[in-house]
């Protein structure tokens, strides 16, 4: 973890927007091209976790934007070399978009969420939405990856197969998938007013929140054994 | 000070809970309530703390729950949290994906209390709870005994007048079972009242002043621990091993062929100061014996099935299973030689029915199976644990209990060679015991080994051939558990010998 992954969620957020709108505003791909590469160098320089998942989405997507877009153009008399540029920036300034949001979602827990906007003085709904938009992502996403630790250990091979055996099995993850989404929708539910969040009551944070966000409490004498 | 009258309750079932029962808790009281699974307890606590049936619903309730002479669903819900505390028997239903100090911060945050007040109760809490070395920690990748210390500390956090813990030593090493009791003995002044659920009365004998026990949709009157811990029958009457029992004969077992040989084996994972957290681990497990692994939370336990199974990477180190190298198998080929049982099922659940778990279990591929074969395979092992009336259920919808057993049909009907038990919940009780016992000896009698890893000392010593501890990345003892309970490593826990009743009757 670099320390720019502890920067204050809502300062994160401001830039993520700013880089949106830089890839939305581009004048074409010769910009937007390049942005987007930068995207993911820094992805990549600032070590995000997780990012090797979020290369393969992003091939894909960047595959079915440029497909979608060329058929779609082809079909509107465009040729090829008139079509190609204008599918290269859209599926560039999807890339950029995705790239900067996925640093906000993967860089900031649902605690550190919760500390910023508790220290911003935000309206609780809004702590709340905030931290399970950005934070429950990343949850389903462990999720995922359990359930699939829980198939193999159970002795179903869903490693040394076909591609398309392979995206079958992933699909029938969806089911237990979504049973622990509800199971985790429950828990949240249940913590929060077990522990007295209240929506119409701000609250403070043991966090100390400035440009950066502190990351856990320091204590004397502190070590770290698993 | 809690008073419960008349209650009857239900989910839907043929028989109710509970029917027509009282209870009552005064001021200062610590009240332990005992009973097999299934008896009621966790639902006997969510009535006492409130959450039954104002946020979990029942089909069936009717009677009078009544806090300090006001009836509880008049309370605020501020009102309610405010003076009672509740830890759920399985953390992860109050928990989600916040770091150590958020969870027990959380609720001083809701009452905005000033900061600088929060961090001083932070830390003096953290440093209680032997807490600090997962400061920063999310709780969704701690162990199950750190999860539990965590939420037992945002608990009590805010001092509620009445604590309610759902069997609060689950999943903890002897150890932190006496931090625990030492904590709670200590927050008595700020929090008087106790009502704990437990099969096992002695770890907290010394925090409790009273003891109930749960039989037949009913409580037993509270009567002093001196005066129960030692009745024998009322124990075996309320489906519980009786906590002051003779040790039963000790297992001895003949050591077949090797089935799993684990030699030098290092993890890639490595604590924060670079040391893995295994280093030369040898072992090897063989037919028609019952291996079990005990060492403090942390020690790597979890760590060395995940590396034996393949889900973990190692630096180091080969594994042999039936005699053939599996370094280079996935996980899925080495699991259908380890059948894997965790303590909470529902981590490895995942199809739809009970029949159809069982099926995968054999398969390795599909829930369902047009082999008449197979279906009366899966069907035998729902029948050997009394799972046959749920082969339609939704493996979800089960009890703890159930879903435990269901692990066991699975494990016996995969015919892997060895076992991993990870902290048997049906260890207390009767009939689970007896089902944990028909398991190992099917898997005993048919060639096969079992390998338990559990913090019961006195189940690891009632069921074990043989003993393993280990302590800083490597075993630091093999032997029989009789000699190992001698050795200088299990001395070194400092954890009180399975039996030792002279113990108990100091506290």
């Amino acid at each position: 973890m670099t320390r720019l992954h502890e920067l204050n969620f809502f300062i994160k957020l401001g830039v993520a927007f700013i880089i949106m709108l830089a890839a939305w505003f581009a004048p074409d791909w010769r910009f937007g091209v390049p942005l987007a590469l930068v995207c993911l160098a820094l992805l990549w320089g600032l070590r995000v976790p997780g990012l090797r998942g979020y290369i393969k989405g992003a091939a894909l997507l960047t595959g079915m934007v440029m497909v979608s877009w060329m058929i779609n153009l082809w079909l509107q008399g465009l040729s090829t070399p008139q079509a190609l540029p204008v599918a290269a920036a859209m599926a560039a300034r999807l890339v950029t978009t995705t790239a900067a949001f996925y640093f906000v979602m993967e860089t900031s827990s649902p605690g550190e969420i919760l500390a910023a906007a508790s220290a911003a003085r935000l309206p609780s709904i809004a702590t709340l939405v905030l931290s399970l938009t950005f934070g429950v992502i990343p949850m389903l996403r462990d999720d995922f990856e359990r359930i699939a630790d829980a198939q193999r250990s159970r002795g179903m091979e869903i490693d040394d197969v076909g591609l398309p055996t392979k995206l079958r099995f992933a699909l029938a993850r969806g089911i237990p998938l979504l049973v622990q989404a509800i199971r985790m929708a429950h828990a949240i539910s249940f913590s929060l007013t077990l522990y007295g969040y209240d929506l119409k009551h701000k609250r403070t944070t043991w966090r100390e929140v400035g440009l950066m966000v502190e990351q856990r409490l320091s204590m004397k004498d502190k070590t770290y054994e698993l | 000070m809690l008073n419960i009258a008349n209650l009857t309750i239900g989910f839907g079932g043929a028989a109710p809970v509970f029917a027509d029962t009282n209870c009552m808790l005064d001021e200062g009281q610590r009240l332990l309530v005992c009973g097999e699974a299934g008896s009621g307890k966790s639902t006997l606590l969510g009535v006492a703390a409130g959450l039954i049936p104002r946020l979990i619903p029942v089909a069936e309730f009717s009677g009078q729950v009544e806090l300090a002479g006001r009836s509880l669903p008049s309370l605020t819900k501020k009102e309610l949290f405010d003076t009672i505390s509740f830890v759920s028997q399985n953390s992860e239903d109050q928990l989600w994906d916040i770091c150590v100090e958020d969870v027990i911060a959380f609720p001083l945050e809701n009452k905005s209390v000033e900061r600088s007040a929060i961090r001083d109760r932070l830390t003096e809490l953290m440093t209680e709870f032997g807490l600090e070395a997962l400061s920063g920690r999310r709780v969704l990748t701690l162990s199950g005994g750190e999860r539990r210390m965590v939420t037992i500390a945002a608990a009590i956090v805010s001092s509620p007048s009445i604590l309610v813990l759902d069997e609060p030593t689950t999943g903890l090493d002897p150890a932190a079972r006496v931090r625990l009791s030492n904590i709670l003995r200590k927050v008595l002044d700020s929090t008087p009242t106790l009502l704990i659920s437990e099969q096992d009365p002695l770890p907290l004998r010394s925090v409790i002043d009273s003891i109930a026990l749960l039989r037949r949709g009913g409580i037993s009157p509270s009567m002093p621990p001196k005066m129960v811990l030692r009745q024998d029958a009322a124990w075996i009457d309320a489906g519980i091993l009786p906590p002051m029992r003779a040790p039963p004969a000790r297992q001895t077992a003949e050591r077949g062929r090797p089935l799993l040989t684990v030699s030098g084996l290092a993890s890639q994972l490595s604590r924060s100061r670079g040391n893995p957290v295994l280093k030369d681990v040898s072992f090897d497990v063989r037919a028609g014996e019952v291996l079990a692994l005990i060492g403090r939370n942390g020690a790597g336990k979890t760590t060395l099935f995940k590396s034996i199974l393949g889900l973990t990477k190692t630096t180091s180190g080969s594994i042999l299973l039936d005699g053939m190298k599996a370094d280079n198998w996935s996980v899925a080929a080495r699991a259908r030689k380890i059948a894997y049982i965790p303590q909470n099922m529902r981590h490895i659940l995942f199809n739809m029915t009970v029949l159809g778990e069982v099926i995968f279990a054999i398969t390795a591929s599909s829930a369902s199976s047009s082999d008449p074969a197979v279906i009366a395979r899966a069907k035998a092992a729902l029948e050997r644990y009394a799972l046959s009336d749920l082969a339609e259920a939704n493996p979800f919808a089960l009890s703890a209990r159930q879903q435990a057993l269901l692990g066991l049909a699975c494990a016996d009907a995969t015919g892997a060679l060895v076992a991993i038990i990870d902290e048997p919940l049906l260890s207390r009780d009767i009939k689970g015991r007896q089902m944990l016992e028909l398991f190992i000896s099917s898997m005993q009698s048919s060639g096969r080994a079992v390998m338990l890893i559990s913090h019961d000392l006195e189940l690891v010593d009632d069921l074990a051939t043989r003993l393993m501890i280990l302590d800083n990345g490597t075993i630091a003892f093999e032997g029989t558990p009789e000699e190992g309970w001698k050795s200088d490593p299990f001395r070194s826990l400092g954890w009180q010998t399975p039996y030792d009743m002279t113990a108990w009757s100091m506290a």
